[in-house]
C-alpha cells in the first residue's frame, strides 16, 4: 500500500521533472539562419516568393481589429504570399515576461521594458548594423547591443508638457508671437522652473482651473516625470546611458536650475504649494482628458502621445497644445535642446525559421516606412526623413535629441544601477509617487528625498563596481 | 469478442494478480493526475521559490548565488519587514469582522423574518471579485464622490470631510473596512453552518430550563462552534498578513498603505529583484506558520484552563444520552 503510493509519487515526480527539462532546454535553441539587414530589403521587390504567416503581438487592445487589421490587409496586397495576423495582449508587460522565455509566442512583438540590453540577443533577431540604421531611423540606440540593433522604435514622442492654451492665456502666458506683440501684459511660455511655478500660481489666482493635474492615483502617469531628467534637464545626450551611470550623486541640486533635481522640484513644489488637484489620491485619468480639453485643467506632464487623446476628449481640440519642459539647456552651439524618446520597439522572434524571420522583417520595414501608422497615432515617425507632426509647433527651433547609446561594453550598466538602486528611473513609478507623498505630508524636503536617491545610487554603483568619473 | 471463454480465462488469471495489487493500482491511477498537478503547480514553484530566494536575479536572467543576503535584507530594509505593522489594521478589522459575523449568524439562527434575504445581502459582497471591490471603494472614498455625498446629505459640512485615502490617520482603516465588508458574509455563512449542526434538542432542553438567548449563545452555541471560530480566526489573521487587493487597487500602496504583499509585488515586478521578493514570501510563510501554531497553542491552553475539565458541551451531551436512554427505557 505504502509502496504503491511511493511508486506513484516517484513516477509523477520524475515524469514532471522530465517535462520540466524538456521545456527548459527549448528556449536556448536559436536556429542558424542567414538574415538580410533591414536596410537592405527592397520593399515590393525582394522576397516575393516567401510564403509565411506572421503573427504580431501588440498592447493596443483598442485598435487591433480595426486600424491594425487594416495595415495587415494593405500589406497583403503588396505581398500576397505573406499573411499578417495581430494578437492583442492585455497586461502586455507581465504577459510578455512569461511568454518570451518559451520562444513560441509569434513573430513580431514590442520589446518589454524588462528585457535588458544584454538579454536581447537571446530572444530577438539582429536587424542590422547599429551605425547604419542610426542614419535611417530615430531612436536606434535604445535597443542596440554591441553595435547590433535588435529593435526599432514604433515612432516616438517629444518630451514636454500638455497644456490648455486658453487657460494659460487667461493667466497671462502664450506662445503666439502676434498676441505677445499686441498685448504687453502677456508673457511668453515659461522656460525655467521658477517661471513655470509662477505660471501655475498665476493660473490658480486668475482662473478656476486646476493648474497642474498629477494623475497620482493611476500611478503610471507619475513615471512620465522620469523622461525629463536626462536630455531635457541637462542637454547631455549621454546623460542617461553614461554620465548618470558614472556620476556621483546625480540627483543633487546643481544650483543653476537644471538637472534631475529641478525636474522633480516642479513636482514637489507644485504639490507642496497646492497647485494640483485637491485630493491626488482620487485623481481620475479618463476624466482628466476631458477636463484639460474643457479648460478645467491647466497642464499635465505627459509624453506627446497624450495630446491626441486630449484633443479627442472634448469640444476644444484646438486649445490643447504641447510645450517643451520648462528647463532651458543648450547644446555646444547654443541651440536650445530638449529630449525625444522612442515608443515601444518592434523586434523579431529569433526562434522561428529563416523564411519566417525574413517575412517578419519585410512586414516590419513596410510598417516603419510605408504604412500610415504614424499619421494615425500622431507621433514622430520612425524614419528620420519624415517631418515633425503639427502639434509640436511650440518646439520650433528647439532641437529634439534622444538619449545616445551607451559606450560599447556598458550597454546594460544603466539598467543594472537603476534596478539595483531601486531608484527605478523609467521602470518603477513608485519613487515619483514618493515625492508627491512627502510633499503632501510635508515630512521630508525634496533635498532629503534626493539625498536618499543619491545614497541608493551610490550604493548600487559601489556594489556593481562602477567607476565614478564625474 | 467471439471467445467468451478466453475472456473468462484472462480475467481468471488476472484476478489473483489484481486482488494482490488492485488496491495499489487503483490508488495509483486515482492519484497520479492530481499528484502531478499538485506537484507541477504547487510544489515545484514552491521549491523554485526557495531556490530563487538565495539568488540575486531578475525574471529573465539567471543571476548569481548570494546565500542568506536576501533574508538579511528583508529584516534590514525599512520597507520590507516593518510594513507588517500595516497588517495590524487588517487584523483589527478581522476581529471586528468575526464578531459581526458571529452576531449576525446568531441572530439568523433564532428564526428571523426574511433571514434568507439578509443572508443573501450579507453574503453578496463575497461573490464580487476583489479587484472589482477595489474599484467600488476607490470611487466610494474618492474626494467628492459617494461617501462624501452621503455625509453631506446627512449634514456634515464639506470642509469637515477628511480626505479618506490621503489622510494617513484614517486611510488604512478605510482600506481594512473594505475587507470587513467583503468577508463578513462569508464568515457568517460558515458560522451558521456550524450552528445549524448543533442538535436542536439542546436548544429545547435549555429553553425548558429557562435559558435566555444570551445564555443559549454562551453555553450552547459558542462551545459547539469553537473549532470553526478558531479556524476562521486563523484564516483571517493569515489573510490580514497577506492583504493585497484593497491597497493595490485603491491606493497603489501610497501614503503609508503599502502592505507586505504590495511591497513584495513592487520589489518583484518593478525593481525586478525576484530573489529578494522570494525571500520576503518565505519569511511571510514562516510568520504565518508561527502565528497559526501560536494561535492553536493559545486556544488549547485557554480552553483547558478556563473550563477546568468541565466543558458544558460534553456534559450536555451526556445528559442528552441519559435522557434518551431514559426515554428508551420508558418506551417512548
Amino acid at each position: 500500500m505504502k509502496k504503491a503510493i511511493a511508486l506513484a509519487l516517484s513516477l509523477a515526480l520524475s515524469a514532471s521533472l522530465l517535462a520540466g527539462c524538456g521545456g527548459g532546454g527549448k528556449h536556448t535553441d536559436i536556429p542558424e539562419v542567414d538574415l538580410p539587414a533591414i536596410n537592405e530589403i527592397k520593399l515590393g521587390e525582394d522576397y516575393q516568393d516567401i510564403t509565411a504567416t506572421v503573427k504580431v503581438l501588440t498592447n493596443r487592445t483598442d485598435i487591433v481589429d480595426t486600424t491594425y487589421a487594416g495595415y495587415a490587409a494593405q500589406f497583403h496586397e503588396l505581398y500576397p504570399n505573406i499573411t499578417v495576423e495581430y494578437e492583442a495582449v492585455s497586461d502586455y508587460e507581465e504577459a510578455l515576461n512569461l511568454r518570451l522565455p518559451n520562444g513560441d509566442w509569434g513573430d513580431i512583438c514590442f520589446i518589454p521594458t524588462s528585457v535588458s540590453k544584454s538579454d536581447m540577443a537571446s530572444y530577438f533577431s539582429p536587424l542590422g548594423d547599429m551605425n547604419t540604421l542610426d542614419g535611417i531611423y530615430h531612436f536606434i540606440s535604445d535597443k542596440s547591443f554591441n553595435g547590433v540593433t535588435y529593435g526599432i522604435a514604433n515612432g516616438g514622442n517629444a518630451d514636454g508638457i500638455a497644456y490648455n492654451k486658453a487657460v494659460f492665456e487667461k493667466a497671462g502666458y502664450t506662445s503666439d508671437q502676434d498676441k505677445l506683440d499686441a498685448d504687453s501684459s502677456l508673457k511668453p511660455l515659461p522656460t525655467s522652473v521658477d517661471g513655470f511655478l509662477q505660471a501655475l500660481n498665476d493660473i490658480k489666482t486668475k482662473t478656476d482651473a486646476i493648474p497642474l493635474y498629477t494623475n497620482f492615483s493611476d500611478k503610471w502617469p507619475m513615471g512620465a516625470w522620469d523622461a525629463y531628467i536626462c536630455v531635457a534637464a541637462t542637454g547631455d545626450p549621454d546623460f542617461h546611458n553614461y554620465t548618470m551611470v558614472h556620476k556621483a550623486n546625480p540627483f543633487s541640486d546643481p544650483g543653476d536650475g537644471t538637472g534631475p533635481y529641478n525636474v522633480y522640484r516642479v513636482l514637489y513644489e507644485a504639490v507642496a504649494q497646492g497647485l494640483v488637484e485637491a485630493d491626488p489620491m482620487s485623481s481620475d485619468w479618463e476624466g482628466s482628458k476631458g477636463m484639460i480639453n474643457r479648460g478645467e485643467i491647466g497642464c499635465m506632464v505627459l509624453g506627446s502621445w497624450a495630446v491626441q487623446q486630449f484633443k479627442d476628449a472634448g469640444p476644444n481640440p484646438d486649445d490643447v497644445a504641447y510645450m517643451p519642459f520648462p528647463i532651458t539647456v543648450t547644446d555646444s552651439e547654443g541651440n536650445r535642446v530638449t529630449s525625444a524618446g522612442g515608443n515601444y520597439s518592434y523586434a523579431i522572434n529569433n526562434k522561428n525559421s529563416q523564411d519566417q524571420q525574413i517575412a517578419s522583417m519585410v512586414y516590419l520595414k513596410w510598417l516603419l516606412e510605408e504604412s500610415p501608422i504614424y499619421k494615425d497615432e500622431g507621433c514622430i515617425a520612425a524614419l528620420k526623413s519624415e517631418p515633425l507632426p503639427d502639434f509640436l509647433a511650440d518646439f520650433e527651433g528647439i532641437e529634439l535629441i534622444p538619449n545616445a547609446a551607451a559606450p560599447e561594453g556598458e550597454e546594460d550598466f544603466f539598467d543594472k544601477v537603476n534596478l539595483q538602486s531601486e531608484v527605478g528611473i523609467n521602470n518603477d513609478d513608485y519613487p515619483d509617487c514618493n515625492i508627491v507623498e512627502h510633499a503632501l505630508l510635508k515630512d521630508k524636503t525634496l533635498a532629503e528625498i534626493m539625498d536618499e536617491w543619491n545614497q541608493k545610487w551610490s550604493a548600487a554603483q559601489e556594489e556593481l563596481e562602477i567607476e565614478i568619473k564625474f | 469478442m467471439g471467445n467468451p471463454s478466453g475472456a473468462a480465462t484472462l480475467s481468471g488469471n488476472g484476478s489473483s494478480f489484481l486482488s494482490r495489487h488492485q488496491k495499489g493500482f487503483v490508488i495509483f491511477t486515482f492519484m497520479v493526475i492530481p499528484m502531478l498537478l499538485l506537484f507541477l503547480f504547487t510544489y515545484l514553484p514552491f521549491f523554485k521559490m526557495i531556490q530563487f530566494s538565495f539568488y540575486n536575479r531578475n525574471y529573465l536572467s539567471e543571476g548569481t548565488f548570494v546565500g542568506w543576503k536576501n533574508y538579511l535584507d528583508v529584516f534590514k530594509r525599512d520597507d520590507c519587514f516593518k510594513v507588517l505593522w500595516v497588517s495590524v489594521y487588517y487584523m483589527a478589522g478581522a476581529v471586528i469582522q468575526l464578531a459581526l459575523a458571529l452576531f449576525f449568524a446568531s441572530l439568523m439562527v433564532f428564526k428571523v423574518k426574511g433571514s434568507n434575504l439578509y443572508k443573501a445581502c450579507l453574503f453578496f459582497p463575497y461573490l464580487i471579485c476583489g479587484i472589482a471591490v477595489g474599484y467600488i471603494f476607490k470611487f466610494f472614498y474618492a474626494h467628492g464622490y459617494v461617501l462624501d455625498n452621503i455625509l453631506m446629505a446627512l449634514g456634515v459640512a464639506e470642509e469637515n470631510l477628511p480626505l479618506w485615502l490621503q489622510n494617513t490617520k484614517i486611510n488604512n482603516i478605510c482600506l481594512a473596512a473594505t475587507s470587513v465588508w467583503r468577508y463578513t458574509g462569508q464568515n457568517m455563512v460558515m458560522f451558521m453552518g456550524a450552528m445549524m449542526s448543533v442538535d436542536s434538542t439542546l436548544y429545547e432542553a435549555c429553553e425548558l430550563d429557562g435559558a435566555n438567548n444570551w445564555q443559549k449563545f454562551k453555553y450552547i452555541i459558542l462551545p459547539s462552534i469553537k473549532t470553526i471560530i478558531v479556524l476562521n480566526l486563523i484564516l483571517s489573521i493569515s489573510g490580514s498578513l497577506c492583504a493585497f487587493e484593497p491597497p493595490y487597487v485603491i491606493t497603489n500602496g501610497t501614503m503609508g498603505t503599502g502592505t507586505y504583499f504590495v511591497i513584495m509585488n513592487r520589489i518583484a515586478h518593478e525593481n525586478q529583484k525576484v530573489g529578494l521578493a522570494c525571500a520576503m514570501a518565505i519569511v511571510l510563510l514562516v510568520i504565518i506558520v508561527l502565528c497559526t501554531v501560536g494561535q492553536k497553542l493559545f486556544f488549547k491552553y485557554a480552553y483547558q484552563t478556563s473550563d477546568d475539565g468541565s466543558d458544558p458541551r460534553p456534559r450536555l451531551k451526556n445528559e442528552k444520552y441519559a435522557a434518551q436512554k431514559a426515554a428508551g427505557k420508558a418506551g417512548v
